[in-house]
C-alpha cells in the first residue's frame, strides 16, 4: 500500500505543468537525437546535463528531462531503421530485419505504430516490474556495507564482460581504462595528487561530460567520414499509418513475453537494450518455427525486438535508482548528472528523497504515453528530418559538442582534452573496442575505490571482509559464474568447430 | 592483427610509465591501511595482464560490411577534421564562439561533401543561432572574443 501512495505522490510531482513540459521537450529533443547518425541517447544524455545546470532546472526536473530523452532517444532509433535500414542506435539493429521488410511492402506507417505501440508496451510492464520490486531491493541494499559494494560492482564490471559475447577481453580492457581513469585528479583521502602531470586542470579529475562527448561524439564525427554512401533514399511511409486492432492482437503475447525478458536484461548490469533486442528476436523466431516469416517482414519479429528495448530501457533504470550502480552506458551518465546535483543515488535515495525517484517513475509512464501519441502524426516531420545531409549536420554536431564541453567549466583545456579523449575513442573503436565500458568504469571507478579503502579500514587491512558476509559471498559466486560464461562459450564453439572439421 | 599487436605493446608500455608515475604517490599523514597508491596500481596490473595476453593472442577485429578498409584519402580527411577540432579549441575564446565556429564549421561541412555557398549560409546561420540560443536564452555564457566591441 505504501508503494501505491508514494506512486501517488510520484504522480503529483510529474503531472505538475511544468515537469510535463519538461518531459514533452525532452521526448521531443530525445526522437530528434536517436533519429540523426552520429547522436545516440549516451551523447543526448551528456549534452544537456550542462544545460539542464545551466537552466537551473530542480534535480527532479533535469533526472525526469534525462530520462525523457532517454526514451526518446530509442523511439527515434527505430525510425532511421525501419525506413532507411540504417539502425539509429546499436540497440535497434534487429528492428531492422523485420521492419525494412514491412516498409518496403508498403507498410511503413503500420510498422512504425505497431513498433511504437510494441515498446510502450514494454515500457510499461517494465515500469510496473519497477514499482513492484524497485523498493524491496531497495529495502534490502540498505544491508549493503562497504565490501559488499566492493564486491557488488566487481560483478556489474565482470558482468559486463560476461555478457558482451565476442569479444569479452577487450571489454574487460576498455573497462580497466574507465576505473583507472576515474583515479586521475586529487585524492579525496590523502590529498595525494594523481596522474596530473602538474596541470591545474586535472586536479579535480577528468570531467564526466568532457569524457562522455569526446568519446562518443567526437569518435563518431571522425567515423562518419568514412561513411562514403550517400543519399539513401527513405522509404515513403503513406498509405495506413495506424496499425489495426487485429495487428495488435496478433503479437500482443509477443509483447508480453519480450516485455519481461527485455526488463530482467535491462536489471542485470552490462546486458542492456542491445543483447535483450538480440535474444528476444533469436526466441521468438524459434518459437514461431516454420509459420514464421522472420527476416521477410513478419510482424512478430518487429515487435520481439521493440518490446525488449522499451523493456530493458526501464528495467536499466532499476540498479541505477536502487544500487547506485549503472546497467548501461546511458544510466552511468545520469548518475554523473546525478552527482554533479550532489545526490548519490542508491538505497537510501528511496528514503531520503522520495519525490526524485517517484517522480521520476510516474514521469517514465507520462513519457511513454506521450512517445505513443507524438510518433503516430509526427511520423512525416520525423521522416523530414532523417533527409538533412551529414555535411550540414556534421559542423553543427561538432560546434554544439564544443559548447556543452566549454559550459562545464569555461576552459579551452577541456576543449583539448575532449579532442584527445575522441582520438583515442576512435582509434579504439576502430581496433573493436566497445566503448560504453569505458563509460561504466570511469563511474564506477570512484565508488569502487572510496568502497574498496573504506571496507579495508573497518578491518584494519585485513582483506577478509571482501568476503566475510553471506551476501558478499554469494554475489562472489554469481561473478565467478560470469567469468565462465565467455569461457564456455568459447570451449561450446570449439567443440563445434571440431565437429564440423570431423564430418568433413 | 599486427595494427593490434601494436596498440596493445604502446598500451602496456603506458601502462607501465603510469606505474612508475603512481609508485611515489603517498600520503604525508594516513589514517587507513589502503594509500592513495593501491587501487591504480591495482587496475595497471590487470590491465598489464589483460594486454600482454592480446599481444600474444590478438582476437580478429569484426568488420562491417558498410565500412570500406582505410585508405590514404580517407585518412587525410580524418587528420584535417582532428585539425580543425584542434582549431576549433584554441580560436573558442580568443576569437570568440560565433567565428571560430564558422572558422573551422565552413570546412568541415566542405570536408563532408557540401558545396561552398551551402556550407557557408548554413554554418554561418547555425553559428549566430546556437549563440542566441545558448548564451541569452538558456544562460550558457560563451565567448564573443572579437565581437566583444559589437556589444557596447
Amino acid at each position: 500500500m505504501d508503494t501505491l501512495s508514494y506512486l501517488g505522490q510520484g504522480f503529483g510531482v510529474a503531472l505538475t505543468p511544468y515537469n510535463l513540459v519538461t518531459a514533452l521537450s525532452g521526448t521531443l529533443i530525445g526522437t530528434v537525437v536517436g533519429l540523426l547518425p552520429g547522436l545516440g541517447p549516451i551523447n543526448g544524455v551528456a549534452l544537456l546535463i550542462p544545460i539542464a545546470f545551466a537552466l537551473g532546472l530542480p534535480p527532479e526536473s533535469a533526472l525526469i528531462l534525462l530520462a525523457a530523452v532517454y526514451l526518446g532517444c530509442e523511439y527515434g532509433g527505430r525510425i532511421s531503421s525501419i525506413l532507411l535500414n540504417i539502425p539509429g542506435e546499436a540497440s535497434t539493429v534487429m528492428t531492422t530485419l523485420d521492419g525494412y521488410p514491412m516498409a518496403r511492402q508498403g507498410l511503413a506507417g503500420v510498422a512504425l505504430s505497431l513498433s511504437a505501440w510494441s515498446s510502450f508496451i514494454g515500457a510499461f510492464i517494465a515500469t510496473c516490474g519497477m514499482v513492484l520490486f524497485a523498493p524491496l531491493l531497495a529495502k534490502w541494499a540498505i544491508a549493503f556495507g562497504p565490501a559488499e559494494y566492493f564486491v557488488l560492482m566487481v560483478f556489474a564490471i565482470v558482468c559486463l564482460g560476461g555478457m558482451a559475447g565476442d569479444k569479452p577481453l577487450k571489454t574487460f580492457i576498455a573497462a580497466l581504462i574507465g576505473l583507472f581513469l576515474s583515479s586521475v585528479g586529487i585524492d579525496a583521502n590523502s590529498g595525494v595528487y594523481r596522474f596530473t602531470g602538474d596541470s591545474v586542470h586535472l586536479a579535480d579529475g577528468i570531467q564526466f561530460v568532457v569524457l562522455v562527448l569526446g568519446l562518443f561524439s567526437i569518435s563518431e564525427i571522425l567515423l562518419l567520414l568514412e561513411k562514403t554512401h550517400h543519399g539513401h533514399q527513405a522509404v515513403k511511409a503513406t498509405g495506413r499509418m495506424l496499425f489495426n486492432f487485429k495487428e495488435a492482437a496478433s503479437v500482443f503475447a509477443v509483447n508480453i513475453r519480450c516485455g519481461l525478458l527485455g526488463f530482467i536484461m535491462g536489471v542485470l548490469p552490462g546486458a542492456g537494450a542491445t543483447l535483450a533486442s538480440a535474444v528476444a528476436y533469436m526466441t521468438e523466431k524459434r518459437m514461431a518455427g516454420a509459420s514464421g516469416t522472420f527476416g521477410k517482414g513478419d510482424k512478430r519479429g518487429l515487435a520481439a525486438p521493440e518490446t525488449a528495448i522499451g523493456a530493458s530501457c526501464c528495467g536499466a533504470l532499476v540498479p541505477m535508482l536502487t544500487l547506485g550502480v549503472p546497467g548501461s552506458g546511458t544510466t552511468a551518465v545520469m548518475i554523473g548528472a546525478l552527482t554533479l546535483y550532489n545526490i548519490t543515488p542508491g538505497p537510501m535515495l528511496f528514503e531520503q528523497q522520495p519525490d526524485i525517484v517517484w517522480g521520476l517513475i510516474a514521469s517514465l509512464f507520462v513519457a511513454n504515453i506521450m512517445l505513443v501519441i507524438l510518433n503516430i502524426p509526427m511520423i512525416r516531420i520525423f521522416t523530414r528530418i532523417l533527409a538533412v545531409p551529414n555535411w550540414a549536420l556534421v559542423p553543427v554536431i561538432a560546434i554544439i559538442t564544443g559548447i556543452g564541453v566549454y559550459a562545464v567549466h569555461a576552459t579551452t583545456f577541456d576543449l583539448f582534452l575532449m579532442v584527445g579523449i575522441g582520438i583515442m575513442g576512435y582509434i579504439l573503436r576502430k581496433l573493436d573496442f566497445p566503448l560504453s565500458p569505458i563509460l561504466l568504469g570511469f563511474i564506477l571507478g570512484g565508488l569502487m575505490e572510496q568502497n574498496l579503502r573504506r571496507a579495508l579500514s573497518i578491518s584494519n587491512g585485513e582483506l577478509g571482509i571482501l568476503w566475510s558476509s553471506p551476501i558478499s559471498l554469494s554475489v562472489w559466486a554469481l561473478t565467478i559464474c560470469m567469468l565462465c560464461l565467455p569461457l564456455l562459450r568459447i570451449w561450446r564453439r570449439r567443440s563445434q568447430q571440431r565437429r564440423a572439421l570431423a564430418d568433413v | 592483427m599486427i595494427l593490434q599487436r601494436i596498440f596493445a605493446l604502446l598500451l602496456l608500455a603506458v601502462c607501465a610509465a603510469l606505474a612508475v608515475m603512481a609508485w611515489p604517490y603517498q600520503a604525508a599523514f594516513s589514517y587507513e591501511p589502503v594509500g592513495p597508491r593501491a587501487y591504480p596500481l591495482l587496475m595497471l596490473g590487470l590491465m598489464g595482464l589483460a594486454l600482454l595476453y592480446l599481444v600474444v593472442r590478438p582476437t580478429p577485429i569484426a568488420r562491417k560490411d558498410d565500412e570500406p578498409e582505410l585508405d590514404r584519402a580517407t585518412l587525410t580527411k580524418i587528420g584535417l577534421c582532428i585539425a580543425l577540432l584542434l582549431v576549433f579549441a584554441s580560436t573558442f575564446e580568443s576569437l570568440g564562439f560565433i567565428l571560430s565556429s564558422i572558422l573551422i564549421g565552413v570546412p568541415m561541412a566542405r570536408l563532408y561533401g557540401g558545396r561552398w555557398l551551402h556550407s557557408v549560409v548554413i554554418v554561418v546561420a547555425m553559428s549566430l543561432f546556437l549563440y542566441w540560443l545558448f548564451d541569452r536564452v538558456m544562460d550558457v555564457p560563451l565567448p564573443l572574443g572579437l565581437l566583444d566591441v559589437l556589444e557596447n
